[in-house]
């Protein structure tokens, strides 16, 4: 190469460093910087209102995480959500997707429909889905009426119902994209697979269960660490509907939510921090164990 | 029901079925957004005892009192502003990341872009805490900058961005640095027409996620100048049975409307945003 080449490209080496600059400084400064300050944190007793008055205290926060019970029910608390929205979404949206799929007309118009809850914000599906459930509200009335319930459900302040009841207002949300990513998926799959599984005299069901769903397995597998990674840290929802410990049982306690409690309520940014990274080390381990029994799968 | 599904063809009545399921099923999406609009042009005393009715009386009281009662013009003018100013500085900022990520290769570059893809699976709330401390400290809190500075980038739609970039052929960057452009000229001039579709998705995706985020605001705009329309809404919510009736459905309509308008304008674009969606 040519001095002047060489000058060339290093001139244009400089400009690549140029265009990733503004990335690598905001990453810097609110990527790894409070990725520090959030391990470092929690070595304190830290009350950011006074920065002053910090206490070391060793390894006591992540040893009261640890064994906080509260963390812990909040923790059950949100995998009961998210098995009930996981299930209820994957069999309503994998249902929409075939019923699509065997359709030959007005199929553009339904998902057009179906997707609509996606784009609007969750406060707004939050003051819908609650007024709608509410004891009173239009549909408990219909149950009543047509004798399917003999009395109104005061969902917000019961143990087992206040979760599943948040599980079924986020399915209606959230079924239109997995509607969609699932319909990719299927018209992706060859029909002369389901043709040549028919001459062998498979029946529909044997089909769908040995051709089918083992072909979706990309498109379940993405949903699934989709929500393990996002449906882990719902806040929103249970920030709206109950107190900041999660009702009276704390059924409705988030792990991300006693998070928010501790820092903000109670000012214990140390202990929160600690709370948070136990959280993502949960969300972590999960991740990686769906990535590894995929590929278990694979193999 | 799964025979239907599967073997639509050869029974009609599968296929009767499944427009009756699919038809359900657009009812109960559809419900909820008529049930809403009914009740916004209700007077309170029908929202309370006749709820699922259409109004007897069309009243537009739910919009005088959120008018009346919240600065609505604030609220819609924050939101846009936070809105655009994330929008417009990812469009540029992402696109100069994917175009040097895509097309300049430059010593390190492969290390980096291993980086961002692992802090793809990072989950959000281990930044929440230490990056509400960074912000108290610097003393944005509550303002805007607290929210859109760290904002401007984002590692998906760099991600989401190259991926396209790649795909424009290298010859033409090569013919056009040939001729003496400059790599920000080739970057507007070459690059930024030719990723429309990618940044259509971006724009779209990120416009989104700021419009209708409720914990940002929460944190940051914790004051009512800086109120977005979530937290305007929010406002509304309470405890206590049929208060604000009037206003919560009227506020609902007013904040849900412009986004579904856009939806049904743009629904391809939408659609194919969200069907590529990978490891968000």
């Amino acid at each position: 190469m040519t001095a002047r080449a060489v000058m060339k490209q290093a001139a244009r080496h400089r400009w690549g460093y140029v265009f990733i600059a503004p990335w690598v400084l905001l990453y810097l400064v609110f990527g790894i910087y409070p990725l520090c300050l959030s391990f470092y944190l929690t070595f304190f007793d830290y009350n950011f209102i006074n920065p002053g008055d910090q206490a070391f205290m060793g390894l006591g926060n992540w040893a009261a995480g640890l064994t906080d019970p509260l963390f812990w029910h909040s923790m059950f608390n949100i995998l009961y959500n998210q098995v009930i929205f996981i299930g209820l979404t994957l069999v309503i949206g994998l249902g929409i997707a075939l019923l699509l799929q065997s359709v030959t007309r007005f199929g553009r118009l339904f998902r057009t429909i179906y997707f609509v809850p996606t784009v609007v914000s969750i406060v707004v599906v939050m003051s819908i889905g609650g007024y709608l459930v509410t004891p009173g509200g239009p549909l408990q009335g219909y149950l009543l009426q047509s004798g399917l319930l003999d009395k109104p459900v005061f969902w917000k302040s019961e143990l087992w119902l206040s979760m599943p009841i948040l599980a079924l207002i986020n399915t209606w949300k959230w079924f239109g994209i997995e509607t969609v990513i699932l319909l990719a998926g299927l018209l992706a799959i060859d029909p002369q697979l389901h043709e040549a599984a028919a001459i062998d005299g498979a029946n529909g069901w044997q089909r769908f269960r040995n051709i089918t769903v083992p072909m979706l397995n990309p498109q379940i597998f993405f949903i699934l660490v989709m929500n393990g990674i996002n449906g882990l840290q719902m806040f929103v929802e249970v920030y709206m509907n109950f107190d900041l410990y999660g009702g009276m049982y704390h059924q409705a306690l988030t792990p991300v939510l006693y998070v928010y409690a501790q820092a903000f309520d109670k000012s214990n940014m140390g202990y929160a921090s600690t709370l948070g990274l136990i959280l993502a080390a949960i969300i972590a381990v999960i991740t990686a164990a769906q990535f590894r029994f995929a590929q278990r799968e694979i193999e | 029901m799964l025979k239907a599904i599967v073997r639509p063809r050869r029974i009609r009545w599968g296929r009767v079925v499944a427009y009756a399921l699919l038809l359900l099923g657009a009812v109960v999406v559809i419900y909820p957004f008529f049930y809403i609009l009914m009740n916004s042009f209700k007077p309170g005393t029908e929202i309370l005892h006749s709820p699922t009715r259409l109004p007897t009386h069309w009243v537009i009281t739910g919009y005088r009192l959120i008018w009346s009662q919240l600065n609505m013009p604030r609220l819609f003018g924050n939101s846009l502003f936070l809105a655009l100013s994330v929008t417009f500085l990812n469009l540029v900022l992402d696109g100069l990341a994917a175009y040097a990520l895509a097309k300049i290769p430059f010593p390190g570059r492969g290390p980096l872009f291993a980086i961002m893809l692992g802090t793809m699976m990072i989950p959000g709330i281990l930044f929440l805490i230490p990056t509400y401390v960074l912000m108290y400290r610097l003393g944005w809190v509550p303002g805007f900058q607290a929210l859109i500075i760290p904002g401007a980038v984002s590692v998906y739609s760099i991600f989401l961005l190259r991926q396209f970039i790649q795909q424009i052929p290298t010859e033409l960057v090569e013919a056009a640095r040939l001729d003496g452009a400059s790599e920000p000229g080739i970057f507007f001039r070459v690059i930024l027409p030719m990723s429309r579709p990618a940044l259509g998705t971006v724009a779209i995706l990120t416009f989104m996620g700021s419009w209708n985020d409720f914990f940002g605001p929460l944190l940051y705009l914790n004051k009512p100048e800086l109120w977005t329309v979530q937290l305007g809404l929010y406002q509304f919510q309470t405890t206590v049975p049929g208060e604000n009736a009037e206003q919560i459905w009227a506020a609902i309509s007013v904040i849900t409307a412009p986004l579904v308008l856009l939806f049904f304008l743009l629904q391809d674009q939408f659609m194919a945003a969200f069907a590529n969606v990978r490891f968000k």
